[in-house]
Order: structure tokens, then C-alpha cells, then sequence
């Protein structure tokens, strides 16, 4: 073999070989995000990948918004429990948490969410404050958990009397509430079992990332929108123990993305995919409705007027979405109407 | 006196069959690589990766070729996984795959014959089946060598555009096998053709876009005794309806269960190189003065 040929077949394998490489990486992670991808892809991580909502807030966008400057003097919030939050645990929500993704479980709709939140945070504090509290520590699969001081002594006193204990209690105490530190700067909070599946879910590269259908409607509706969430709808509709009668009126809908952006005003979008183009053409037909009794509605009122004609019905095919603007001028009548209101 | 003379020397005894294979290969490959055909195969396997470095910059500048807005709903008219899906059928199963196959598997004895070289293989102490076998072996290595690459490529570059890398990685790794595969399992066939027939080269042109299309066309036994037909069951993307005669392929396709096509083809693998080698060894090649 010349050495022209050998530098050929090295050259090759060097191709092949970095290739599979950054793709085993990226399996084994979940990384490496799509190019117009949102920018919680390491949160997303460790969404697990059959969760049947997800969800996302930019808190430090919605937090520094002109609508929540707005809100603020308008209907001023007592700041003691704020300030006793931070001096305990250090965290001014306000500027400290940058932004949280949420994820529900199909099977565990009734209990505490996984809520994952990027920010600064003292560990050290944290950690001592719960078990001055009576709280626990554990360790699983080298990240540190915190289990909740009432929940975890619920636990074991359930597990104790657990003969005669009712199958609702065991349950209830079963799902102890958890803090865990995920890597510095993000932590998870949620049930023991939301919390550890997310961390499998983080290890063994099966997060949400790989559910190729979701991340599309995700990185169709996380652009320029600082909060959304995106759903399986029919799961839901599911578990949510709905009567008969009215989960055979619920519309044919597979899933389900709402997206926001909050500045001055709030603009948003609600979009919903149905099983096929019949389903869809039905739930347009019954938006289409609702907008007309809206419109009649609210034509003595010219703000509530202003609000419904944002409100903009599309889609196609199976998509249905609508769309909806609340301006800045509708918002900034709302100092006005308290100041009203106290007089 | 007492000095050995040459016609004494014992002679050196003939290389094994697995050492000899190995000798033709190292001496082929290079040979192979850098043939004229190498031009030809560089463009093949080259245009996919183009197209998809040409798509990545257009996405890149901010052009909508994956989405379109309808009514202000976005859609998305294809994912990057999808896109992939689609370059793995339409450039490399079904073109770069059998193509390559016909080019390199039928020339690895005719050129020999056309150049009137076989004489100096055929002279040496191997046995002629261990000839095809490392021309064959250079050929596998000379294909997949520049296709894989080729695919891994396509992959890093398309696959990201609405898609993540992870999620589409165990597909990354059947596409590659099957790929390969699908380069022994043709060149085995063309090997075969190219060592029996005189015009292997038209026989292997009509054979993959003549015979194969025609029997995939059809509902019945006939697309068995193809090898796009077990080959096309190991896909792990969907059939894309780019054409009428794959709309048409659509209807009538049937996937054979995984095991069966495995079965079929290393059969097919086992049967044609043998074959090959059995008639390598057999024939009397006469050398057109």
C-alpha cells in the first residue's frame, strides 16, 4: 500500500471516526441542539423524554418586564414574605432564578411537578436550612438530594404503620418532595420520583430532547417568546379523570403549545394539533364561534373590543392556532382603574 | 563442493489462501483508489454532501426552505431527520450503492482481461480464488471507505437543522451497516457477473435500473430475487414519495421481517462470491490480441 493510499484510508477513518464520535457524544447527552433550538437545551435534558407537558419562563425577563413593573405599583405585593424567603434561603427570586422549565409526567398528574430553575443559588445554605428543619440528605448518582423535613418524616411513618395505613396515604407519603442540586447554578425541585427519573433521564440520554415530534413544536414556538409550554393533549385529557359526558366533547386534539412574550404588553399564541384535518376544521369551527359571541359581547366596551380584535383564528391541515395581543395602552390604563377603584 | 546449488534450493512453499487474499488486496487498493473510476465515485458521494452543505448555509442565512407560514401558523415542511431519511434512500440506497456495486464489482477481472494483465496474477504461486477474494476485499475497503465518510457527513450536516444528533444516532449506525451491507452484498452479485459474462458492465446497468425497478413495480414473488428488496426492508427512514415510480414502489412494498432479510442477503453475499471465485478458478481467460 503507498503512503499516498495509507494517508487516504487514515484520512477516511478520521471522517468516520469523528462522525460517530460527536454522534455517540450527543446520544449519550442529548446534546447538541437543533440550530434554532431554545437555549434551555440543558435543562431540557433532564425533562424525562414521555413527559406529557413541558413548560418554560424566562423569570428574569418577565421579572425586569414593563408589565410586571407596571403590575407592581399598580397592585403592590407585601414584601415581608419575599425578603423572609431570602434571608432564609438567600434567593432573591427576583434577580437570583434566571428561568425554570416545568415537566408533568403522564402517570403522576396529581402530584408536585418536576420544576428544574437556572440561577444562583447557595447550596450550602440551602442544604443547611433543610436540615435544620429536619430534612434529609441523600445521594443519587452523585447529585446531591435534599428530601423535605414534613414529607420525609411522613414517610417513614407511613412505611412504619404501613398496614394500616390506606393505599392514598402510602401514596401520599411515598412522594416526598426533593431538592437536588444538578450542576452548580441548577437545581430540580419536585417529587422523589419526577426528580430521580429526571436525573436517569440526564444519565441515560432519554430526555425530551430525543422526542424529535416535541422538540419541533418547541423550536417552532421558543423563539422571541420568554414563556411556553407544550403538551400532549389527548394524555392529559386522559389522566385528568375528565367525566364521560365531557371528554366525548373534548376536541381530537394531539398536542397542545401555548407561547407568550410579556414586555409592555403580553402577545401570544395558542396552538393545537389535531389528530387529522376533520378534527382541526371542527375546532376552528368552534373558535370561529366563540370569536363572534366575543365580538358581540364586547362591542359596548372599546378595550374588551380592542383585546377580541387581536384575537386572530389560523392554521391549517391540522394545525389550529390563534393568536392574541394584549397592547401596552390596554395595560397601562390598569394604574389608572386601581387608583379609580381606591377613590 | 559441498555448496548447495540453485537447483537444489528447496522451493518456498505457496502462501495460504488468507495471505495471499491479503497480498492482492494491498496490492490492488491502491490501484482501485486511484483509478479514473475514483473520479467518477468522489462526484457520486460528494454531491450529497454539497447539497446538504448548500442547504445548511441557506438555513444558516435565515432562508425558510423547512417551513412555511399559513394563516401565521408556522409549519414545518421536513426535519433535519427527515431530510437525512431521504438523502440515505434517494442518493445512497438506491443510487451510490448499486451503482458503485455495478462500476468496481464487475471491473475487478474485466480490467484485469481488458488490460491483459491477468497473466502475471494467474502466474504467481496463489490460488486464482484468492485473487478475486483480495480484489474483492480492495474493493469493499475502496467503497466503504469513501461512501461511509460521505454519510457521516450528510448526517453532522443535516441532521441538526430541527433535529438533534442524539436522537437520530442509532439510525446513523443501522444506515452505516446497512449501507455496507449493501456494497458486499452488490459487489458480491457484480463479482459474480463481471468473472461469467462478457459485457458485465451493461448486464450490471440493466440489472439494477432495469430489472430491480421493474420487479419492485410490481405485486407478486418477483421482487424476491432482487437485492434492493430485503436490502430496502432494513431501512430505518420512511419510503419518500419523491417520484411515480416510488409512489408506485410505496403501494406494493412489502418489508420482509428483519431476520428473513438478513437470511436472503448473506445468503446472496455467501452464494455469488463463491461462485465468483468457483469460475475465477475454473475459467480459461483468453487474451484478445
Amino acid at each position: 500500500m503507498t503512503k499516498k493510499t495509507r494517508y487516504f484510508m487514515a484520512g477516511s477513518a478520521a471522517v468516520l471516526a469523528a462522525g460517530l464520535g460527536t454522534g455517540l457524544v450527543a446520544y449519550y447527552t442529548g446534546g447538541f441542539q437543533p440550530v434554532s433550538a431554545s437555549p434551555v437545551a440543558t435543562e431540557l435534558r433532564y425533562v424525562p423524554a414521555d413527559s406529557a407537558l413541558v413548560a418554560y419562563a424566562d423569570v428574569r425577563a418577565i421579572m425586569d418586564s414593563e408589565l410586571r413593573a407596571r403590575l407592581k405599583d399598580a397592585l403592590p405585593m407585601p414584601e415581608k414574605g419575599r425578603q423572609e424567603f431570602q434571608t432564609q434561603t438567600g434567593i432573591d427570586i427576583e434577580q437570583d432564578i434566571d428561568y425554570v422549565v416545568a415537566a408533568v409526567a403522564p402517570e403522576s398528574l396529581h402530584t408536585a411537578p418536576l420544576v428544574v430553575a437556572r440561577g444562583r443559588f447557595d447550596n450550602g445554605r440551602l442544604e443547611a436550612l433543610a436540615l435544620e428543619h429536619g430534612g434529609s440528605v441523600e445521594e443519587y448518582k452523585s447529585k446531591r438530594l435534599i428530601l423535605a423535613p414534613a414529607a420525609h418524616q411522613e414517610d417513614a411513618g407511613a412505611i412504619d404503620g404501613i398496614e394500616s395505613a390506606t393505599d392514598a396515604a402510602v401514596t401520599h407519603a411515598k412522594r416526598s418532595m426533593v431538592l437536588a442540586f444538578l450542576e452548580p447554578g441548577l437545581v430540580a425541585v419536585g417529587d422523589t420520583d419526577a426528580v430521580k427519573k429526571a436525573i436517569d433521564a440526564q444519565l441515560s440520554a432519554h430526555s425530551i430532547t430525543s422526542n424529535n415530534e416535541m422538540m419541533e413544536l418547541v423550536a417552532a414556538i421558543g423563539d422571541g417568546n420568554n414563556a411556553w409550554a407544550v403538551g400532549r393533549f389527548d394524555v392529559l385529557a386522559a389522566q385528568a379523570k375528565v367525566p364521560a359526558q365531557l371528554a366525548k366533547q373534548l376536541p381530537a386534539v394531539k398536542w397542545f403549545a401555548a407561547a407568550g412574550h410579556v414586555n409592555g404588553g403580553i402577545s401570544g399564541t395558542l396552538r393545537a394539533e389535531a389528530r387529522d384535518d376533520v378534527a382541526a376544521e371542527n375546532l376552528r369551527d368552534v373558535v370561529r364561534g366563540f370569536l363572534a359571541l366575543a365580538r358581540m359581547q364586547s362591542a359596548s366596551d372599546p378595550r374588551a373590543a380592542a383585546l377580541v380584535e387581536s384575537l386572530q383564528l389560523a392554521g391549517s391541515g391540522k394545525t389550529v392556532a390563534l393568536s392574541f395581543t394584549v397592547p401596552a395602552e390596554i395595560i397601562q390604563m390598569i394604574p389608572k382603574a386601581a387608583g379609580v377603584q381606591q377613590q | 563442493m559441498n555448496e548447495p546449488t540453485s537447483a537444489s534450493r528447496p522451493l518456498r512453499p505457496a502462501p495460504s489462501f488468507l495471505r495471499s487474499c491479503l497480498r492482492v488486496f494491498d496490492l490492488s487498493i491502491g490501484e482501485m483508489l486511484w483509478s479514473r473510476r475514483t473520479i467518477f465515485m468522489l462526484l457520486v458521494v460528494g454531491a450529497p454532501v454539497l447539497i446538504a452543505l448548500f442547504l445548511r448555509a441557506l438555513v444558516a442565512l435565515g432562508a425558510p426552505i423547512f417551513e412555511q407560514t399559513r394563516n401565521g401558523a408556522t409549519q414545518f415542511r421536513m426535519t433535519g431527520p427527515a431530510i437525512f431519511g431521504m438523502f440515505v434512500w434517494v442518493f445512497y440506497l438506491r443510487f451510490t450503492v448499486p451503482v458503485l456495486g455495478v462500476f468496481y464489482g464487475t471491473s475487478l477481472m474485466a480490467d484485469e482481461i481488458e488490460d491483459k494483465t491477468v497473466t502475471y496474477l494467474f502466474t504467481r504461486p496463489v490460488r486464482r480464488g484468492a485473487v478475486l477474494a483480495g480484489k474483492y476485499l480492495a474493493y469493499l475497503g475502496c467503497t466503504v471507505f469513501v461512501v461511509l465518510p460521505s454519510v457521516v457527513l450528510v448526517y453532522l450536516l443535516v441532521v441538526p437543522m430541527q433535529g438533534t444528533l442524539g436522537a437520530s444516532f442509532i439510525d446513523l449506525l443501522k444506515d452505516l451497516a446497512l449501507l455496507a451491507l449493501g456494497l458486499a452484498v452488490y459487489g458480491a452479485l457484480f463479482a459474480f457477473i463481471g468473472a461469467k459474462f462478457k459485457r458485465p458492465l451493461l448486464i450490471g446497468l440493466v440489472f439494477i435500473f432495469g430489472w430491480e425497478q421493474a420487479a419492485l413495480l410490481f405485486p407478486g414473488y418477483l421482487k424476491k430475487f432482487t437485492v434492493a428488496y430485503y436490502l430496502q426492508a432494513l431501512v430505518p427512514h420512511a419510503m419518500p414519495n419523491d417520484s411515480t415510480m416510488s409512489l408506485i414502489q410505496g403501494i406494493f412494498r412489502e418489508s420482509p421481517p428483519l431476520v428473513v432479510s438478513l437470511f436472503w442477503l448473506a445468503v446472496i453475499w455467501v452464494v455469488f462470491l463463491a461462485l465468483a471465485a468457483w469460475i475465477v478458478e475454473r475459467r480459461e481467460y483468453v487474451l484478445e490480441q
